[in-house]
């Protein structure tokens, strides 16, 4: 009985191990995604969207994880007024009829305790397709303001913007591949 | 027609075909607003790269392919910073960090060009932000001439990276949390003139 007591503790113990699910509230003040695409093959035009929230899911031990964020596609900014116009419009976002963008990431890939790619979905303009993040940098630590635990990284992945029907100026010289960059930092809960 | 009068012409057509020939060497180009702008990173705690931008940049540019000289001067209103956080913006304009009040303008000036055949590779010169003044590259990540096809005329750009430590000109605030290397990438398009 006795090796069968300690058995179940180490079973329990286990169990416990598994289980270190912890949740993060997404800091829209270290969370962007900037976007960037060539100009007639001459510079870089970068933006961002500046309203988003979200949430992510972290079990280190079981190396899992799961991360929703939404972006409001009306706060889309490049810092030119009018260019800004252009994207809200039918010819690109379409604000009017798609006012969010969602990320769904529910394959995170870790190497040691660091997340190194998050694999989901990306909804945009109606349509859901597979995406990857990569990670290019990840890192915890106690944050002195929150005084909590932050986890958060840079990530990149490149879309072909016409996967989710964005065709707009495709034979005119505005490309289809569109570079993310993502800033995220999430604040334990 | 008289002598004199012949050889005044002569020496002045000559002078002016000399001076025609050497300014259509260097070529001016204004910078394009709207697709001019000077954007910054820093590492936020070690963790996420900040980024942002300076809205406001102005500047113009003569080039001399041939001899592989030219002129940059950049100018960037200090205050037009934008990271997409009003709060963060505030304070960025602060004496913590630009200054903006004191120093509305940061600039740059080209002391060198450096060109691999028709393509402009490096631009040294000097920075100056917050009234200090240091050395800084430009090295072309890329860099094309193109006709523009709405304004029928060339205009040439690419995108140019250079790095400062922002406690070389004086705003130490948050350091390390707030990284000391700020990253700038300058995306710039200037239509001939």
């Amino acid at each position: 009985m006795y090796k069968t007591l300690i058995a179940l503790a180490a079973l329990a113990a286990a169990g416990l191990a598994q289980a270190e699910v912890s949740n993060y509230s997404i800091d829209p003040t270290h969370t962007f995604v900037t976007f960037e695409a060539k100009h007639f093959n001459t510079s870089t035009l970068r933006g961002r969207f500046d309203r988003k929230d979200g949430a992510v899911t972290l079990d280190r031990a079981a190396k899992s994880g799961r991360a929703e964020i939404t972006i409001d596609t009306s706060s889309v900014n490049t810092g030119v007024g009018p260019l800004d116009g252009h994207l809200k419009s039918k010819d690109f976002f379409n604000v009017a009829q798609s006012p969010s963008i969602s990320f769904v990431g529910d394959k995170f890939s870790f190497e040691g305790d660091k997340v190194t790619a998050v694999t989901g979905t990306l909804t945009m303009l109606g349509k859901t397709l597979p995406v990857t993040l990569n990670a290019s940098h990840f890192n915890c630590y106690n944050n002195p303001l929150f005084k909590r635990e932050v986890c958060g990284g840079d990530f990149e992945t490149t879309i072909a913007r016409s996967q989710w029907g964005m065709t707009y100026g495709l034979n005119f010289g505005i490309p289809d591949q569109v570079r993310l960059l993502i800033q995220i930092e999430a604040v334990k809960q | 027609m008289p002598a004199r009068l012949h050889r005044t012409l002569l020496a002045a057509s000559l002078g002016a075909l000399l001076c025609g020939a050497a300014a259509a060497q260097s070529v001016g180009y204004l910078l394009a607003p709207a697709h001019t702008k000077v954007h910054w990173e820093v590492r936020h705690f070690g963790t996420s790269t900040q980024r942002g931008w300076f809205a406001d940049v102005q500047g113009s540019v003569r080039l001399d392919r041939n001899s592989g000289r030219g002129d940059v001067s950049v100018s960037i209103a200090t205050a037009s910073v934008s990271s997409g956080v009003a709060v963060l913006d505030g304070m960025l304009r602060g004496n913590n960090f630009l200054a903006a009040t004191d120093h509305p303008t940061a600039y740059f000036v080209a002391t060198g060009l450096r060109f691999d055949g028709e393509r402009l590779a490096e631009v040294r010169g000097e920075f100056t932000l917050r009234g200090i003044s240091r050395p800084m590259a430009l090295r072309a990540l890329n860099f094309g001439c193109r006709t523009d096809a709405m304004l029928q005329r060339e205009v040439c750009g690419g995108d140019f990276e250079a790095e400062l430590r922002r406690s070389e000109f004086g705003s130490t605030f948050g350091l390390p949390f707030v990284g000391d290397t700020v990253r700038l990438l300058i995306a710039v398009e200037g239509v001939r003139e």
